[in-house]
């Protein structure tokens, strides 16, 4: 009899929300569906709470306002998500602790994002909350509850609930290139977190296969050349990485034993991770001192014009390594010129032979 | 006296010689498998032959051993040429003489019909010449680039560092050269012209047929059994 009371409201639930979100569109706490604002005759009270079994207390208080604004707002009533309450639900305090509670209701999201919930069970995350860390976050803590955003328009926040765990690397990152233009200028182009480090299905950012697998994530965008062109930054970057001795070993390494493909340098082992900086503003000296130190650190014993074997970016021209663009430029006339010679040799040597018999 | 020397053979190539052929076979193989796949990472074919090997690593050690090996009998090579020069030992029959483009110019009236017969060569041709000095100048350019790319390190502290990424395009260029002469000139020479074909195998048999050696090289044949 409860179920189909349950049953009955959720109906009527859903057409409201339907009729709601078609009328009105942006929600306010004044359109509720009339089954949410049933259940917020009570969980309106600032003061609502639960006493748990470990005694702490749980808020009950449900922000209405918040709630008609976020993105389900208009698509959702309570008993969605809160399927075994209805109207005349126990109030005793069954979960052992708070954490227990939400670690138990987040797999309510996956009745709509499955596909998002199952690729949440190959992350990181996962793996932690299996193992016993309590802490490991589960949907609710990145994205809320009762407020939820759309996180694709909202990227700084999604950024910043990384930060409620990961203090010390958001603050790195807020300090870094790509950090200030998001956190302070709202910057859309820039990553946050979830871009490099996707959203759900998180890796160890330790691993050989993310770190060989991370100048992929920097050439989405700096390989880009519309995006590129708006900050003046040359898309040669990734090519030019590709070309040399580091790229090429970064790209070949299928094969070789996990120890040394541990050692291939990439991208953030000259411009780091979280607290990159814009060359341009480093300066050229400071830009050289920091090239010559990161050299040093595998190659024991290079001087501080070491770095200039490595082109820093630039493709050989005659104003950047003349010596470098003169063998390459020689070569492709040299090599032309001898085969072309060679050819003609053999074909008229071919020629006499057949015609002077 | 015909039918004699299709039969008789004389000796060309000491076993030094013939060592050094095989040798370079060997090791320029291995240069151009292990080398090869790093000119071309992107390559499906590369990154397979690399996997192959044991993984970039392993590939660029086997390189650099071939390398060495290569370098060494670079060095022999020219030391033993030398003293035996300079000991007169040995004719320096591959040394360039006027002579050498004379032949040059007239083969070549010879293939397009100016001249009734080829010039006479001598104990090497003027092609053979081209691919001993291409070999020669090759090698020493590809041992100094390939050290400078083994030792970069050392290399920037005593000359501008520049040259290690100026050594590595000339290391792959040279190559790609060096490749290329031996697809096109050697294999022509030495395979697919119609006096050798399929194969001249003096260089590792040690000895060619008189009747051979008197029409490729009138000269020599003439200093071994006198003028007819």
């Amino acid at each position: 009899m409860k179920q189909r009371r349950v049953l009955f409201g959720c109906g009527i639930g859903l057409a409201a929300a339907l009729v709601v979100g078609l009328l009105a569109g942006a929600a306010s706490s004044q359109s509720l569906p009339e089954s949410v604002s049933y259940c917020l005759t009570c969980h309106d009270d600032k003061q609502l709470s639960l006493t748990l079994k470990d005694r702490s207390v749980m808020s009950l208080y449900v922000n209405s306002r918040e709630f008609a604004q976020s993105v389900h707002g208009s698509q959702l009533i309570c008993t969605d998500c809160h399927a075994r309450y209805d109207q005349n639900h126990p109030s005793g305090a069954t979960f052992p602790s708070k954490r227990a509670y939400v670690t138990a209701a987040y797999e309510t999201c996956k009745k709509c994002h499955f596909d998002t919930y199952t690729r949440t069970l190959e992350s990181v995350h996962y793996e932690l909350l299996k193992g016993g860390l309590d802490a490991a976050p589960v949907c609710t803590d990145c994205h809320g509850a009762h407020n939820i955003q759309n996180p694709h328009a909202k990227r700084a926040m999604v950024s910043r609930s990384c930060a409620t765990c990961h203090v010390k690397v958001y603050e790195k990152y807020a300090r870094s290139v790509h950090g200030k233009a998001l956190v302070e200028e709202g910057n859309q182009d820039v990553p946050a977190c979830a871009d490099c480090h996707t959203h759900h299905q998180i890796q160890q950012p330790g691993t050989t296969r993310f770190r060989l697998g991370s100048p992929d994530i920097c050439i989405r965008c700096h390989g880009d050349q519309p995006l590129m062109s708006k900050y003046g930054i040359s898309t040669t970057v990734a090519q030019t990485y590709l070309a040399d001795f580091h790229g090429v070993t970064a790209s070949l390494t299928r094969g070789a034993s996990p120890a040394h493909q541990q050692v291939v340098v990439t991208c953030v082992d000259c411009h780091g991770a979280h607290d990159i900086a814009s060359p341009r503003l480093k300066g050229k000296e400071a830009m050289k001192a920091a090239a010559a130190a990161t050299c040093a650190k595998c190659h024991k014993g290079a001087s501080p014009d070491f770095p200039a074997a490595w082109l820093s970016h630039y493709e050989p021209s005659l104003r950047h390594a003349p010596l470098v663009f003169l063998v390459d430029l020689f070569y492709r006339i040299f090599i032309p010129f001898v085969v072309i010679g060679l050819v003609l040799h053999v074909l008229l040597h071919v020629y006499r032979m057949s015609a002077g018999r | 006296m015909r039918d004699v020397e299709t039969s008789e053979y004389v000796v060309r190539f000491s076993f030094w010689a013939r060592f050094q052929h095989a040798a370079i076979i060997l090791l320029f193989g291995v240069l151009l498998l292990t080398g090869m796949p790093q000119k071309w990472p992107y390559a499906e074919a590369s990154r397979w032959v690399i996997e192959r090997l044991g993984g970039i690593f392993v590939a660029r050690w086997l390189h650099r051993a071939a390398g060495i090996a290569f370098s060494g009998l670079l060095v022999a090579h020219l030391a033993i040429a030398i003293a035996g020069v300079m000991s007169r030992r040995t004719q320096p029959s591959m040394l360039l003489s006027r002579k050498d483009f004379r032949d040059a110019i007239d083969n070549l009236r010879y293939y397009v019909g100016y001249a009734e017969t080829p010039p006479p060569f001598g104990r090497f041709d003027y092609r053979q010449k081209f691919e001993y000095w291409g070999l020669i100048f090759g090698a020493l350019i590809m041992a100094a680039s390939g050290f400078i790319l083994f030792f970069p390190i050392l290399l920037s502290r005593v000359l501008p560092a520049e040259l290690i990424p100026a050594a590595k395009v000339m290391h792959s260029a040279e190559a790609m050269l060096a490749f290329l002469i031996i697809l096109i000139w050697h294999m022509a020479g030495a395979h697919l012209t119609p006096e050798s074909f399929p194969m001249d195998t003096s260089i590792f048999t040690g000895k060619i047929r008189k009747d051979k050696l008197r029409r490729e090289h009138p000269l020599e044949y003439d200093d071994l059994f006198g003028k007819q």
